[in-house]
């Protein structure tokens, strides 16, 4: 049987043409997508782990249409272990890890921090988390580590009981940070095909984030970019002129944060954080939570990044009574290609 | 643990799956019959400490953070908190926008609970193998589970428990609900989307402020969140509302009147319910009502809720041993060498009675229509009630969005239209408040202090803590644990009706335990006997 089972050829195209689309690859590229997943004569194993998380990630990754949620599901990947969606609980369920384990090969996804303070801060049958995720790795053919949490240690990391990212612990095997909060479905998706096309990483930052999908800054393409150039700033959401303005002033991290949100947009690109009026909380960066905080007040720079060297803004800054936090400076245009490109503390 | 010298049985299921968060579940059996019950969560992080400190407006973006579940729930409690704290008075248009933000939430959550997280512990999956009608759509369900098993791999959907004689077997009836499963995986994604229309993303919204909402609605996207929202309405009333009543009135009917002893059915807690309500009307009136019960006795009819009655206790939990108190003069310092205490989850108490919370409660509280006639008809507040009443609640919701939207497109057009107190985004040099409203897993309030334009105290009372908690100074137990007292486990290797009632509820260990610390060494030795 093949790994699509009784999905007929036309929703497999289709699947595969949504699989190459998540993966910015052309439309000549589908039949090499087919011919990889078509190919494949087992299913792989796929093993998803939740330490200290808000399950927000796997909420996340659940929330695709193209490919749909139970094509994955289903019939692309075996999700041996995913303690949300499993039928399974108890010692059944922990067996069905521990024969995967045993297996081995298996792509390993990590949702959540692990404690750093102290390992009881997150237990799991009766043991601490970190060993879980030590054992599980042991035998991963590659560990994608989802969302802000299972990253950078995201908001846990403030916390007292201090949780780091898997690259933290683990240091012996390939490791694919995918961080946002909660993390991009379409990163995840996009990222396992990847893997199971070229059977390795695909090009990243040295936070081990995939280039294609944090290659650039927000800011660089915001539809709201031209407002900041123009220096028009949103101060009074009830003001339908501003609906469109610049959300700068609001605490948008866009300008310190790399992420492709700008181009993929959200919830299959029906809205994204800025486009709400809302703006970016920088949740894509190491730096977050504790450095993108205040989340609400303007920011002038996160380490390295600073407003006043990405966009040509002066004149028309006073013009909407702006005083002076980064008039001055020299505006010096678009940040460049030499330009920093790692938006954060560890 | 209180009762490791017992000579009964033991069983512990860790970890309960199919849940949010992490949770352990002890019992004690005897005679087949659970006889003791202890619930533990096993993961904490420590939101309060985080959040002392910062600016208030941040709480809201990291409180959501407590659950990607039940999304955005902590958020809009505290914006709430917030709109108190800050002097904020919420615009026509901003109080529109959060109903319709919260209710695709509610008509999401709800949803999922029933097919993802709860329908595999009533369906016997092997079931299907049997079919033998020539419905093409069941045919192609039924090919594929067929071919899953024979190739060895059907994760996720086995292993499961034993399936016992609850589980429906029926064929017609299992494979429909497996196309239902598969369809409101679908239906999850769309009324997500339809949330982030409003919300920016989803899960996590990102307009909720205090003072309203940031996303300045259009005809265009409101026209398109409504066309959304009416497609999940149809799929809520023909497929949801029809499952729950074709099970709940037919092969499942027998869970639901059970009697465990006592007139006690499969599930049961304390029979205690609270609500706060949620959903404010333009009048101030909430379309989900809120309420005190004290037993059975006057549904439908409750005393008002007084927030000064909330007391949290830590008798059985690791913080240093103090009366209990309110939480606005709640203290988090932590003991873990307390003899007796077995869990992080502290213990809510109303007047000092033991609560439950969540759409049973508040379906109790309100008068749900059909609940009170499944009520009538035998139906005791257990298991299948909660399920029963989160569908109604579900549908309640609904059918309150297109008015909502209807006045909100009429507000637009007024001059003054608003969505936000801008007199009010900056943080007060002082100011307290809170913020309560029935969230899909129940009543919760977060507790805001202000003090030089910081956080000075951050308190939550959430859902999952009422019903999650652990004994308190009178030994009462919290709902969890008394929903367990009396359950049938025919099979100790086997307890697949643990985990139907823990389900029941709808978890969210992550919201329960957002206080927390490690736990003693006592997690090391609890074995699965």
């Amino acid at each position: 049987m093949t790994s699509f089972g009784k999905i007929n050829r036309r929703d497999f195209m289709k699947f595969c043409a949504g699989t190459a689309a998540l993966l910015g690859l052309s439309d000549a590229a589908v039949p090499r997508v087919a011919k990889a997943l078509g190919a494949a004569s087992k299913k792989p194993a796929v093993i998803w782990l939740s330490g200290q998380e808000c399950t927000g990630c796997s909420i996340s990754f659940i929330n695709t249409l193209h490919p749909s949620v139970a094509d994955i599901v289903l019939d692309t990947i075996s999700l041996r272990y995913h303690e949300a969606i499993m039928a399974s609980a108890g010692k059944v369920a922990d067996k069905v890890l521990e024969d995967t384990v045993k297996e081995g090969g298996y792509v390993l996804v990590v949702e959540g921090s692990i404690p750093t303070a102290d390992d009881r801060f997150c237990y799991v049958a009766g043991k601490p988390f970190k060993k879980i995720v030590e054992d599980a790795a042991r035998n991963a053919a590659v560990i994608l580590a989802v969302g802000s949490c299972a990253t950078f240690g995201g908001i846990p990391r403030g916390t007292p009981s201090k949780g780091m990212g898997v690259d933290h612990f683990i240091k012996d095997k390939p490791i694919i940070n995918l961080p946002q909060c909660p993390v991009h479905p379409e990163h995840v998706i996009g990222t396992i095909v990847y893997y199971l096309l070229y059977k390795k990483a695909p090009p990243m930052d040295s936070f081990k984030r995939p280039l294609l999908f944090h290659g650039n800054l927000i800011h660089e393409n915001c539809e709201r970019r031209g407002r900041f150039d123009a220096g028009q700033f949103l101060t009074d959401w009830n003001d339908p002129k501003q609906v469109d303005y610049c959300l700068y002033l609001k605490g948008c991290k866009g300008p310190f944060t790399y992420s492709d949100c700008a181009q993929r947009r959200w919830n299959n690109k029906l809205n994204w954080c800025v486009g709400c009026g809302a703006g970016c909380r920088g949740c894509a960066e190491p730096a977050f939570y504790t450095g993108m905080s205040p989340l609400y007040d303007k920011t002038k720079e996160i380490r390295g990044i600073k407003v006043e060297t990405i966009g040509a803004v002066v004149t028309a800054v006073t013009a909407v009574g702006l005083a002076g936090h980064f008039i001055g400076q020299a505006a010096t245009g678009r940040l460049g290609k030499g330009g920093p490109r790692e938006g954060g503390e560890r | 643990m209180a009762a490791s010298n017992t000579p009964n049985k033991r069983i512990v299921v860790d970890p309960v799956t199919r849940i949010e968060g992490h949770l352990k579940i002890e019992v004690e059996l005897e005679n087949g019959k659970v006889k003791d019950a202890w619930s533990s969560g096993t993961m904490a992080r420590g939101f309060e400490a985080l959040l002392t400190g910062k600016d208030p407006r941040d709480a809201g973006y990291v409180t959501s953070r407590f659950c990607g579940v039940c999304f955005s729930v902590h958020q809009y409690a505290s914006v709430m908190a917030q709109d108190m704290a800050f002097g904020a008075k919420v615009p026509n248009g901003g109080r529109l926008l959060r109903n319709l933000m919260m209710g695709a939430e509610y008509m999401y959550d709800h949803v999922i609970h029933f097919y993802q997280l709860t329908a595999l512990d009533y369906l016997d999956l092997t079931a299907v193998l049997a079919y033998k009608g020539k419905d093409a759509a069941l045919l192609g369900i039924k090919d594929k589970i067929a071919a899953l098993v024979a190739a060895g791999d059907p994760h996720p959907l086995l292993p499961n428990y034993k399936y016992d004689g609850f589980c429906v077997k029926d064929p017609e009836i299992v494979l429909t609900a497996v196309k239902h499963y598969l369809e409101a995986l679908k239906h999850q994604v769309l009324v997500k989307d339809a949330g982030a229309i409003l919300g920016g993303r989803a899960p996590h919204y990102q307009s909720l402020v205090v003072g309203g909402a940031t996303q300045y609605p259009n005809v265009e996207s409101l026209r398109r969140f409504r066309s959304m929202i009416n497609e999940s309405i149809s799929f809520i009333k023909n497929v949801y509302l029809a499952d729950v009543l074709l099970l709940g009135t037919g092969p499942l009917l027998p869970l639901g009147t059970m009697d465990v002893g006592g007139g006690k059915g499969l599930g049961g807690g304390h029979n205690n319910y609270l609500a706060y309500g949620a959903f404010p009307n333009a009048n101030g009136a909430l379309t989900l009502k809120g309420g005190v019960l004290r037993g059975l006795g006057n549904l439908g009819k409750p005393e008002p809720v007084d927030f000064n009655k909330i007391t949290e206790s830590v008798k059985s939990s690791w913080y240093k041993d103090a009366p209990p108190v309110h939480p606005y003069k709640g203290e988090q310092v932590f003991d873990l060498e307390r003899k007796d205490a077995y869990s992080f989850v502290k213990s809510p108490r109303y007047d000092g009675l033991s609560m439950e919370v969540g759409p049973l409660a508040q379906g109790l509280v309100h008068g749900f229509p059909l609940l009170m006639s499944l009520v009538g008809k035998g139906v005791k507040p257990g298991a299948l009630a909660r399920i029963a009443a989160r569908c109604e609640q579900t549908v309640l919701v609904a059918d309150a969005m297109n008015g909502w939207l209807d006045e909100l497109e009429a507000d637009m057009g007024k001059s003054g239209f608003a969505i936000q107190d801008t007199a009010h985004w900056e943080p007060p040099a002082a100011g307290q408040g809170y913020g309560a409203y029935d969230a899909p897993r129940g009543a919760l309030v977060h507790f805001l202090v202000v003090k030089d334009k910081k956080i000075a105290n951050y308190q939550a009372v959430v859902p999952s803590t009422w019903n999650a908690s652990p004994r308190d100074e009178k030994g009462v137990r919290g709902q969890y644990e008394e929903a367990l007292i009396g359950c049938p486990i025919p099979d100790p290797e086997n307890p697949i009706n643990i985990v139907r009632i823990i389900r029941s509820f709808d978890p969210c260990l992550a919201c329960a335990i957002h206080i927390i610390h490690p736990r003693t060494n006592e997690v090391l030795k609890f074995v699965v006997e």
